[in-house]
């Protein structure tokens, strides 16, 4: 019962589920999740050295920016390779929802003094180093 | 801010926003255009054919992204703004 009611949370929600661009016209491409798989989890790797590497120079607070925009980063990644995911199957174009992500990281950044609108910026951008570092390394 | 300078940022983050997307725009429609064509041909390359879609869909759009980023650093966060 209680493991039933995971797998329905998990299936419905459409930004956790990596099945979820393609189940409507039940192609599955299994390449391509683990792609997505294979570059987020650099992506964690890499937020994870480079805020500790700026945490430990810099302080908590360029540190914690860092942090804050590499999720940003990672979440518009995700959302990207969501609509890509969808093109051709369900949809004809690739969205723009993904563009709202450094737009609200930029006026969060510039509204709290706690945030430095540089370190976020960079951390932002941390999802290409994976990216290029997954095709690099791609058999 | 006196105005001149608030005008000079508004109309500067405009052209950053609207010409950074030009390129960008035209990219990535000429490759979704030759993704879909490549994956109705070989449907069985449909992965390699997103994941390097996705990865130049990744770059281009990062060029879009730091025209809004010039753009909104003007508007709310202006270095000239002293």
């Amino acid at each position: 019962m209680a493991s039933e009611t995971v797998e329905n949370c998990s299936s419905h929600d459409p930004l956790l589920d990596f099945d979820s661009s393609d189940s409507s016209s039940g192609v599955k491409s299994d390449e391509y999740l683990e792609l997505q798989f294979r570059v987020f989890r650099l992506a964690f790797l890499l937020t994870i050295f480079s805020v500790g590497i700026a945490g430990f120079f810099w302080g908590i607070q360029v540190g914690a920016s860092l942090f804050i925009g590499a999720l940003s980063g990672i979440f518009y990644f995700r959302l990207l390779a969501r609509g890509i995911g969808r093109l051709g199957t369900s949809s004809k174009i690739v969205g723009k929802v993904q563009l709202l992500v450094p737009v609200l990281l930029v006026l969060v950044s510039s509204r709290f003094p706690q945030l430095d609108l540089i370190p976020a910026l960079l951390g932002f951008l941390l999802y290409k180093p994976a990216l290029i570092i997954q095709f690099l390394s791609r058999p | 801010m006196d105005s001149i300078t608030a005008a000079a940022s508004v109309v500067a983050a405009g052209l950053a926003v609207g010409l950074g997307a030009i390129g960008p725009g035209i990219g990535q429609g000429s490759a979704a255009q030759g993704a879909v064509e490549g994956i109705a041909r070989q449907p069985e390359a449909e992965g390699k054919i997103r994941g390097t879609l996705l990865l130049s869909f990744a770059f281009m759009e990062s060029l879009t992204i730091y025209g809004l980023v010039v753009a909104l650093v003007l508007l709310f966060a202006n270095p000239f703004a002293g």
